[in-house]
């Protein structure tokens, strides 16, 4: 599962924040391409495979706040 | 008026915002509101325009995304708002500040009144009675002739 993160509206920051307090459900992977950062999801937790994505996106929208 | 071009499938909400109009901050503040209510994400490709997906955390029906869509701009236009009157309100904000900051140090009474302490005592009220007035004689004691 890959997600892309647009750097002008996500910081990178942000989606560090949200990687830490994920790590436990799956293993996460990003690299910075152009103007994306794209996180990469594998090992997901079978119970939560299909809300994980929108979770971890509101979850890097909340860690802009911080 | 202009309509905002809104796509409707799987559950979602797909519309455009302008960059222009409304400042990243204010989308910021809309969609902090929504966390809880929708699933956000945001895209911006084209620099102008910034895609905003709303999905509903339940199954919603065509009507509850487009209400949710509306709520999301209400919230947007409140946000976009609230950052003009900050930005236009910024000077008078700042000089407020400054003078009650000037006032609070720059008040000679009170800096004066601080520098006197405790043990200079001009108005001599750090006195005990016998010292002012002097002991009082003792009254001759009942029954004493």
């Amino acid at each position: 599962m890959e997600i892309k993160f647009d750097k002008k509206i996500y910081s990178l920051k942000a989606i560090k924040s949200a990687t830490q307090a994920y790590r436990g459900l799956a293993d996460f992977d990003f690299k910075q391409k152009g103007a994306y950062v794209q996180v990469e999801l594998k090992n997901i937790n079978k119970d939560i495979k299909e809300i994980i994505k929108d979770e971890f996106c509101n979850y890097v929208l909340f860690s802009m706040k911080l | 008026m202009e309509k905002i071009k809104t796509k409707i499938n799987k559950n979602r909400v797909i519309f455009y915002l302008s960059a222009k109009i409304y400042p990243l901050e204010a989308i910021y503040g809309a969609a902090y509101v929504f966390l809880d209510r929708a699933y956000l994400f945001l895209n911006n490709r084209s620099g102008e325009k910034i895609t905003v997906f709303l999905k509903g955390k339940n199954k919603l029906s065509g009507k509850q995304l487009e209400d949710l869509k509306g709520g999301f701009l209400n919230e947007l236009l409140n946000y976009a708002f609230r950052i003009k009157l900050s930005k236009d309100s910024r000077k008078l904000r700042e000089l407020i500040v400054g003078q009650a900051l000037i006032s609070a140090y720059g008040n000679e009474d009170t800096v004066q009144e601080n520098e006197i302490g405790y043990e200079n005592d001009p108005l001599g009220i750090a006195m005990s009675w016998e010292d002012k007035y002097g002991v009082k004689p003792k009254k001759a004691e009942k029954g004493k002739k």
